[in-house]
């Protein structure tokens, strides 16, 4: 249990630091806004609550913020309401008994597609306000709405690559 | 057994994710200028729909004495629109009385789905009442005051079969009983009008004044088909303008000189 926490705690620093780096390096397209941040806050353990997961996302977001190019505080507004949805999304899709069990979700447990429409709903929160913050309603919403949908899949993609290091079966 | 689940987590939960929301808002209108502006402005809205919503709520909640108020001033108003219509008039002239008193009143209850309806209002002989005055509306006739009470008065409700008052048919027409048609909430039939007299449906009808109850020209509601009745007279269906199920705030009119009439009628 101990050496799960300490892996998932070294996966989620060294995966703020990809995302650090891909902020800063990577700039491919206007339309196209590489974030891992939702899947690492969706994948919070279990056993923290959700103020304790509020708190993980804001100060996250914030060093990504400060640390990366762009604007203060826009990564910070978009992954706190990820972490306040958590706790309802997982009650809706995995039901109640992780909670009261303290047992994280994985793919092998809980089914891909199940899996899949968690990262997608945590994505695609993240991107609505960030990309809404960040336009300020100075851009046309054609533009918005190809960099959501282009961010989307993109985010999606590497989340699911992502999700089997963030979380593992535990019967492994 | 279940646990109940508390409110208090999601309340602690839902405030601490606000205060988080606005530092990051905070910390990016800080940053720049152009997200800046946008939080002004999106705020300015924000606050404009909350002030603008707690005035709405706060006007719904004075509306009853924002009527009261209304009903207060229409009824000085109608008593010196009186004053000054009479002081034309020499014979009123010549005692130097004011002819009709008006009184506002609010209906405390109300009968309307009998042949013989009632009214209840919140005056009574302490404010003036007496029995044979009128209850008026802006729109009408409403009833007759039929009994007094020191803080209450019980009236005959002109949807009342009991109940007819004198009409006029437009401003100089032939003048007949209207009564209530028994069924409709703004019905009415006027009777007795001799066959030579000719009218349009759509004029007006009015009080004729010929009584000591109610005072003359006051709008009733508007002329409609007619029939003749035993070939001698006319019987006109009139729309009233006032619907009685929306009743509320009336105006008590009294007469103060029907004694001196009622004693030349013995």
């Amino acid at each position: 249990m101990r050496q799960a926490r300490v892996d998932y705690d070294m996966a989620y620093m060294i995966l703020v630091v990809s995302q650090l780096l891909v902020c800063n390096y990577l700039h491919v397209s206007p339309y196209l806004m590489l974030s891992i941040l939702p899947v690492l806050v969706l994948t919070i353990p279990i056993r923290v609550g959700t103020v304790g997961a509020m708190i993980i996302a804001f100060i996250t977001g914030f060093a990504v913020d400060i640390l990366a190019e762009g604007l203060l505080g826009i990564n910070a507004l978009a992954l706190v309401p990820v972490a306040f949805i958590r706790r309802p999304l997982i009650t809706l899709l995995f039901g109640n008994e992780m909670f009261s069990r303290e047992e994280d979700f994985s793919v092998h447990k809980n089914g891909f597609f199940k899996v899949f429409v968690a990262i997608v709903s945590v994505q695609a929160l993240f991107l609505v306000i960030y990309i809404w913050a960040d336009g300020a309603a100075t851009r046309p919403l054609w533009f918005n709405a190809l960099r959501f949908g282009v961010s989307l899949v993109a985010g999606v993609v590497i989340s699911l690559l992502l999700i089997d290091t963030l979380a593992p079966d535990d019967k492994k | 057994m279940p646990r109940r689940r508390s409110i208090f987590p999601s309340i602690v939960n839902a405030a601490i994710f606000i205060l988080m929301e606005i530092a990051a808002l905070n910390l990016l209108s800080r940053n720049s200028s152009l997200q800046e502006i946008w939080i002004a402005q999106a705020s300015h809205k924000f606050m404009g729909a909350v002030w603008g919503g707690s005035q709405s709520i706060r006007s719904y909640f004075t509306l009853r004495s924002e009527n009261e108020a209304l009903a207060a001033e229409n009824h000085e108003l109608r008593k010196r629109l009186m004053e000054i219509s009479t002081s034309t008039d020499s014979s009123v002239q010549l005692t130097g009385d004011t002819p009709y008193s008006f009184f506002s009143a609010n209906i405390v209850k109300i009968s309307r789905n009998k042949q013989h309806n009632y009214i209840i209002i919140d005056k009574g002989s302490e404010n003036g009442v007496t029995d044979r005055c009128g209850i008026i509306s802006s729109k009408g006739v409403i009833g007759i005051v039929d009994a007094v009470g020191p803080h209450h008065a019980f009236a005959l409700s002109f949807r009342n079969a009991d109940v007819s008052i004198s009409a006029r048919l437009g401003n100089e027409g032939a003048v007949g009983p209207l009564v209530w048609d028994g069924r409709s909430s703004d019905g009415a039939i006027m009777k007795e009008i001799p066959l030579q007299y000719k009218y349009h449906p759509g004029d007006t009808v009015y009080t004729s004044g010929y009584s000591s109850i109610f005072p003359p020209d006051i709008p009733l509601g508007l002329a409609g088909e007619s029939r003749v009745i035993n070939g001698a007279t006319n019987e006109i269906r009139v729309k009233l303008f006032q619907d009685f199920s929306s009743l509320r705030y009336v105006t008590v009119v009294k007469n103060n000189n029907a004694r001196e009439m009622e004693a030349l009628e013995r």
